[in-house]
C-alpha cells in the first residue's frame, strides 16, 4: 500500500517497482557492458590525455631533450624558476593574454549586433549565415595566405584603399606595436561566424510573445532590445565570452603562419615560445615547464566555462 | 525512420573512402601513412631553404642533376628559411623520416651532430664518388669535422662583403687604375674613406641593416672583433669569454661611424640599407656576397671585394657555409647512400652556377679553375674563404640562432645611439651567461 | 522568419489608427535600415574571398596591378599547381585523417555516453567527472609529451599520430550524453525487455534515434580535424603525408612574384571544406545550436 502510493506521480513505470534513476546508484547486470562500452573511449583517454598530462608535469622537473631518450637529469624547481624569471617567457604570455583582451570584446559584441540584424531580415538569412560563417570554415593556412596578401606592402588590397584614402600606409605586419593588432583584425573576421550562429540560435530561443507584449506596452525597438533580448541572452553571452576567450589563448597559427612571432618576438604567444623551446632549441624538459603553466591558466578559464554549463544540467 | 539504413550508408560511404584511398595508392604516401612504409624506395629526398636567387640557381643545378640520372628520380622540396626549415629537419629525423640529402649551414650542422642527427660521411664512400678532404676548400672542410671525422660535404663559403658602388668611389678618388677598390687599412683610413664618399653622395658614406635585422651587425662586429684576434665563446658555448677592451674598442668605432659622424645611417632595416645603396645615397654596403643578384639586376656600377683589414692583425672576416648533409637513417635503405652521395657530387660540380650567385666555392676543382677565376667580382673577395670566422660553436650558436640575436641587438642598439658599449657588453654577458649555464639539450 | 512587426497589429483601442500606420511604417524603416547596414558589413567579410578568387585568375604578372578588373583570366595557376601533385597528395592525407577522426570521435564517444546515460554502475560520477576534466585540458599544451609518446611507439610519420589523439574528446561524449538524456527511455528498455542486450539496443535503437547529433559531431569533428595545424606540423614531416593546412605552411612553392599561384593554392585549400559546408549548411548551423555547444 504504500508503496503504490510512493509511485502514484509516476505514471509510466507499472513494470518496475524501483525508478534506477532516483533510487539506486547501482543495478545488477549493468557494470559489466557498461565498462565494456566505455573501454575504447576510457583507453584512448588514458594513453593520449591523461597519460601525456601526467608525463608532461613528470617531464618538467627534469633537462630532458628532444634528441636524447630518456628524462635526463633531475632539474627539481629549476625549469619553472627560469620560466617565471624569464623576460621571454613573460612576454610570451603577455602577447597570448594581449591578444585575447584585443579579439574577446569585438568577437562577442560584433557576433551580437550581426546576430541581432540577421534576425529582423525576413529574408536572406542564408546569405548572411553564408557571408559570416564562411571564413570559420577556411584552414588556418589558407587564412594566412589571403591575408599577407591583403597586408602585402604597396601591392596588397588594403594599402590601395588606405593610400586611396589619402592616408600614408601603415606597416601591418612589420611595425611591432601594429603587428598585433592587424592579426586581432584577421582573427576577427576569421572567427566571428561561430559566435554569431551561437547569437543566433539563441535569438531563436526567444519567445516571440514577450516583444508582443513589449510592443504593446509602446516599446520602441531599442527598449526591447535593451529590455528583452539583452537579458534573455545572459546565458548565450556568458558562454560566448568564455569560449571565446579559450579559444584565444590557444593562439598559435595566425602568428606562426603570418609573422613567425616577429617583428623582433613582438607577435610572439605562450603555445609557440612552447614550440620554440621544445622544438627548435631542443628544450623538452624546460618546454614541459612552460606547457605546465600555460595548461594551468587554460584549465582555470575552462573550470569556469565547465561551471556555467554543469550549472544548467540535472542528473550529477 | 530511415534511420538504420542511412547510418549503414554512411558507414560504407567511410570505410569504401578509406578502402579506395589505400587501395588506389598502396605503395604510396597513403601506403606510408597508414603502415609507416618507406615512400618512393630509389628516389632521392633532398630538403633545401633556397630563396630568391638561389632559389632559382638551386633548380638549375636540380634540373641537369635530373638529366644527367634519368634513372633516379630526384624530389626536392623547398621549406621556409631559418629556424623553421631546421625544427622540421630535426622533427622529420627524430621521426625516423628524414630526407636523403639535406642542406644545414655549417654553423648549425654541429648542434645536428652533437644530437646524433646526422650520417658519418666515411672517407671510403666519398672516394668511391671522387670526393676526398683535399680536394675541398681547407677552412670549411675543416670547420666542419668533429673529432675528426666529416659529417658535412661543404659546397660554398658565403662571406661577408664590401660592396662600393664604381662611379660614386671614382669621384671620391678611391679608385685604383684598374678601376677596382684601392687597399684600406687601418680605423682612421676607413673612416676617411666613408667621409670622402658621403662628401660625393651628400647623404651616407655607407649602410647596412640594423633595424629588426640581428644578423647584420653581428657579422660586421664579429668581422672586425677577429681582426682584433677576439673570441666571443669558449669551451664549446660553456662560457663565455668576450674581450671587454676589444669589444669596446670595436663598438665604440661603430658608434663614431654611425652616431657621431654620420657616415653610416643607425636606423635603417635591411632592405632600407640595400635600397639608400642602389639608388646611390650611400657609396658601400656591407652585406652577404649573396645580395649580388639584386644589384645585377637593378643595373647599377658597382664591385664587390673583402671588407678592409680594419685593425691590421692578421686578417678575418665573418663567413658561414651551406653544407649537405645525410641525415640519421636518411642512407637506411640498400644503395641509398651512394644514391645521395651522387647527388651531393652533382651538387658540387656543378660549383660554377653556384658561383654565380656570390657564393665562392668549396671544391676546389671549380674554385681553382680559370673559369672561376675570370668570374668577376667575385673573384675579388674570394680569398675570404680562407680568412673565414665561423660563428663559435655551442648549442644555442649559429645562423639565425639565439646567440646571434643577443650579439645582434645589442650591437645594433650602440650603432642605434640607443646603448653605450659598456652596457652593451654587461647585456650581451648576462643574457649569454644565461645560456652558457644551460646544460646542452644534445 | 517573423519579425518584431507581428505583434504590433494586433493591438486595438489604446491608439488611432493613423499612430499605428506611423508605427508600423517606423518599423519597416527600421528594419530596413538594419538590413541594410547587415547586407554592407556581409559584403565586407566576403572581400577577402573574393579578392583571393579574382588574383587566383590572373596571370602572375599581372596581379601586382591591385585592381578587380582581370585583363586576361586563366586557369594557369590552378593547372601548375594540380599538374604539381602536392596537392593530391595533401587532399588525401586530410581526408583519411578527418574520415578517421570523425568516424573514430562518433563511435567511441557515444559508446560511452550512452553507458554513462542508460547504466547504472558503481563508480559512474568518478568516471563522470573523470572525463569532464578532459573538457578542461588544451591539448595543444600537450604537444611536448605527446610527440615523445609518439615517437617511443614508432607512429611519427604515419596517420595514426594525427588520429589517435583526437579521437578521445570528452567534449563529444558530453554532447552525446546530454542528447540521450533527453530520448524517451520507453523505446529502448522495450528493446531491452525483448531481451535484447545494451550493445545491441544502442546500435539499433539509440544511435538511429540520434541521427542530427550524429550528424553534428560527425561534421564538426571532420572540420576542426581538417583545420588542424600545430599537431600535424609536429608530427608530419614528410612533404608527401602532410594535410592540407601542413602543407600550405610548410611548402613554399616557387619563386619570384607568385601571388596567383599562391591566392590558387588557397582557393584549392579551402575548396574541399567549403563545398561541405554549402552542402550541410543548415546542419551545421543547426548543430552548433542544439548541441549544447551553446550550453
Amino acid at each position: 500500500m504504500t508503496i503504490t502510493a510512493d509511485y502514484e506521480t509516476v505514471e509510466d513505470r507499472p513494470v518496475r517497482p524501483v525508478d534506477p534513476d532516483t533510487t539506486r546508484v547501482t543495478e545488477h547486470g549493468h557494470a559489466r557492458p557498461a565498462w565494456l562500452m566505455m573501454t575504447p573511449f576510457l583507453a584512448l583517454y588514458l594513453l593520449f590525455i591523461i597519460g601525456p598530462s601526467i608525463y608532461m608535469m613528470v617531464m618538467s622537473f627534469f633537462d630532458t631533450s628532444l634528441t636524447r631518450p630518456g628524462l635526463g637529469g633531475f632539474a627539481g624547481f629549476g625549469n619553472f624558476a627560469e620560466a617565471l624569471g624569464s623576460s621571454d617567457f613573460w612576454s610570451s604570455m603577455w602577447h597570448t593574454v594581449w591578444f585575447t583582451i584585443l579579439t574577446t570584446p569585438p568577437l562577442v559584441v560584433l557576433a551580437f549586433v550581426f546576430a541581432l540584424l540577421a534576425d529582423r531580415a525576413s529574408r536572406g538569412r542564408w546569405f548572411f549565415r553564408l557571408a559570416f560563417f564562411l571564413p570559420y570554415i577556411l584552414p588556418s593556412a589558407v587564412v594566412a595566405l589571403i591575408w599577407l596578401w591583403l597586408y602585402t606592402p604597396q601591392l596588397g588590397l588594403l594599402s590601395k584603399i588606405v593610400t586611396g584614402l589619402g592616408l600614408t600606409e601603415p606597416n601591418w605586419l612589420g611595425d611591432p606595436s601594429l603587428a598585433m593588432w592587424s592579426l586581432a583584425f584577421t582573427t576577427v573576421w576569421w572567427t566571428l561566424g561561430f559566435n554569431f550562429v551561437l547569437y543566433l540560435a539563441g535569438l531563436q530561443d526567444i519567445p516571440r510573445d514577450l516583444y508582443e507584449a513589449a510592443a504593446m506596452d509602446g516599446a520602441a525597438p531599442w527598449q526591447q532590445i535593451r529590455r528583452i533580448t539583452i537579458p534573455m541572452l545572459r546565458r548565450t553571452t556568458s558562454l560566448v565570452i568564455v569560449l571565446q576567450i579559450i579559444a584565444s589563448l590557444k593562439l598559435f597559427d595566425q602568428p606562426y603562419l603570418m609573422t613567425s612571432g616577429g617583428p623582433n618576438y613582438a607577435t610572439r604567444p605562450a603555445l609557440e615560445y612552447v614550440y620554440d623551446m621544445g622544438f627548435t632549441d631542443f628544450r623538452t624538459g624546460y618546454a614541459a615547464a612552460v606547457s605546465t603553466l600555460f595548461f594551468i591558466l587554460v584549465l582555470a578559464v575552462s573550470a569556469v566555462w565547465v561551471f556555467l554549463t554543469r550549472r544548467q544540467e540535472q542528473g550529477f | 525512420m530511415t534511420g538504420p539504413m542511412s547510418r549503414r550508408t554512411l558507414m560504407k560511404g567511410v570505410f569504401a573512402g578509406l578502402g579506395a584511398a589505400s587501395l588506389a595508392a598502396c605503395s604510396s604516401p597513403v601506403g606510408a601513412g597508414i603502415a609507416g612504409t618507406p615512400i618512393d624506395p630509389g628516389t632521392v629526398d633532398y630538403w633545401n631553404l633556397f630563396g630568391g636567387g638561389d632559389g632559382v640557381r638551386m633548380q638549375q643545378m636540380e634540373d641537369a642533376y635530373r638529366k644527367a640520372n634519368p634513372g633516379t628520380p630526384l624530389q626536392a622540396v623547398t621549406l621556409a628559411w631559418g629556424n623553421p626549415y631546421y625544427t622540421k629537419l630535426t622533427l622529420a629525423t627524430v621521426g625516423r623520416k628524414p630526407p636523403n640529402v639535406a642542406v644545414s649551414h655549417l654553423t648549425r650542422m654541429k648542434t645536428l651532430q652533437a644530437a646524433d642527427l646526422l650520417e658519418e660521411l666515411k672517407p671510403a664512400d666519398l672516394a668511391r664518388h671522387g670526393m676526398s678532404a683535399e680536394m675541398f676548400n681547407q677552412r670549411a672542410w675543416n670547420a666542419g669535422l668533429v673529432g675528426g671525422k666529416a659529417y658535412a660535404i661543404p659546397i660554398d663559403t658565403h662571406p661577408f662583403v664590401l660592396f662600393y658602388n664604381t662611379k660614386i668611389c671614382g669621384q671620391a678618388g678611391l679608385l685604383d687604375a684598374a678601376g677596382n677598390l684601392a687597399p684600406i687599412a687601418g680605423p682612421d683610413a676607413f673612416t676617411e674613406a666613408l667621409a670622402k664618399v658621403q662628401k660625393v653622395t651628400g647623404q651616407f658614406g655607407a649602410t647596412h641593416g640594423i633595424n629588426g635585422d640581428t644578423a647584420t651587425p653581428w657579422r660586421l662586429f664579429q668581422t672586425l672583433y677577429s681582426q682584433l684576434g677576439g673570441e666571443v665563446l669558449g669551451d664549446e658555448g660553456t662560457r663565455v669569454v668576450l674581450d671587454d677592451a676589444k669589444a669596446t674598442q670595436v663598438l665604440s668605432f661603430l658608434r663614431t661611424l654611425t652616431v657621431e659622424k654620420k657616415l653610416m645611417p643607425g636606423s635603417i632595416d635591411y632592405q632600407g640599407a640595400i635600397a639608400l645603396f642602389a639608388n646611390g645615397a650611400a657609396g658601400f654596403h656591407l652585406n652577404g656576397e649573396w645580395e649580388i643578384s639584386t644589384f645585377q639586376t637593378a643595373k647599377m656600377p658597382f664591385g664587390m671585394t673583402l671588407v678592409p683589414n680594419v685593425y691590421g692583425g692578421t686578417y678575418a672576416v665573418q663567413a658561414d657555409s651551406h653544407t649537405l648533409v645525410v641525415p640519421k637513417g636518411g642512407a637506411a635503405a640498400s644503395g641509398q647512400l651512394d644514391r645521395s652521395l651522387g647527388f651531393i657530387k652533382s651538387m658540387l660540380d656543378q660549383s660554377m652556377t653556384w658561383a654565380q650567385g656570390g657564393h665562392i666555392p668549396a671544391w676546389l676543382p671549380v674554385a681553382q679553375s680559370d673559369a672561376f677565376k675570370k668570374l668577376t667580382p667575385q673573384s675579388n673577395y674570394a680569398a675570404a674563404a680562407d680568412s673565414a670566422v665561423y660563428d663559435p660553436p655551442g648549442w644555442y650558436s649559429g645562423s639565425g640562432s639565439d646567440f646571434e640575436n643577443i650579439m645582434g641587438s645589442a650591437i645594433g642598439a650602440v650603432e642605434a645611439g640607443q646603448l653605450a658599449p659598456d652596457a652593451a657588453i654587461a647585456q650581451i654577458r648576462t643574457k649569454l651567461s644565461a645560456l652558457a649555464s644551460t646544460a646542452s639539450p644534445v | 522568419m517573423t519579425t518584431l512587426a507581428t505583434g504590433t497589429g494586433v493591438r486595438k483601442g489604446t491608439r488611432t489608427e493613423v499612430t499605428q500606420a506611423v508605427v508600423d511604417r517606423r518599423l519597416k524603416v527600421f528594419n530596413g535600415v538594419c538590413v541594410g547596414v547587415l547586407i554592407a558589413f556581409a559584403l565586407i567579410w566576403l572581400v577577402p574571398v573574393l579578392w583571393a578568387i579574382d588574383t587566383s585568375l590572373k596571370p602572375n604578372a599581372e596581379t601586382t596591378s591591385t585592381t578587380w578588373w582581370i585583363d586576361h583570366p586563366t586557369l594557369d595557376s590552378y593547372r601548375t599547381l594540380l599538374a604539381q601533385g602536392d596537392i593530391w597528395n595533401w587532399y588525401a592525407s586530410s581526408f583519411i585523417t578527418s574520415l578517421a577522426t570523425a568516424a573514430g570521435t562518433v563511435l567511441v564517444g557515444s559508446m560511452a555516453a550512452y553507458a554513462l546515460s542508460r547504466m547504472r554502475f558503481r563508480y559512474r560520477w568518478v568516471v563522470f567527472w573523470f572525463i569532464l576534466i578532459g573538457i578542461m585540458i588544451p591539448q595543444q599544451a600537450l604537444i611536448v609529451p605527446q610527440f615523445r609518446e609518439f615517437g617511443a611507439l614508432h607512429l611519427l610519420n604515419t596517420y595514426w599520430a594525427v588520429i589517435l589523439p583526437q579521437i578521445p574528446a570528452a567534449i563529444a561524449v558530453f554532447i552525446f550524453k546530454q542528447f540521450f538524456d533527453n530520448l524517451p527511455r520507453d523505446l529502448d528498455e522495450a528493446a531491452r525487455v525483448d531481451g535484447a542486450g545494451f550493445f545491441r539496443t544502442y546500435w539499433r535503437i539509440v544511435l538511429p534515434l540520434s541521427r542530427p547529433v550524429v550528424a553534428a559531431v560527425a561534421i564538426f569533428t571532420f572540420v576542426w580535424s581538417w583545420n588542424n595545424l600545430l599537431w600535424p606540423l609536429l608530427v608530419l614531416s614528410n612533404p608527401k603525408l602532410m594535410t592540407i593546412p601542413v602543407g600550405l605552411a610548410t611548402v613554399q612553392g616557387s619563386y619570384g612574384i607568385r601571388y596567383a599561384d599562391t591566392m590558387a593554392s588557397a582557393v584549392l585549400g579551402a575548396l574541399p571544406l567549403v563545398l561541405i559546408f554549402l552542402f550541410f549548411q543548415r546542419r551545421i548551423v543547426e548543430g552548433i545550436a542544439g548541441t549544447g555547444l551553446k550550453g
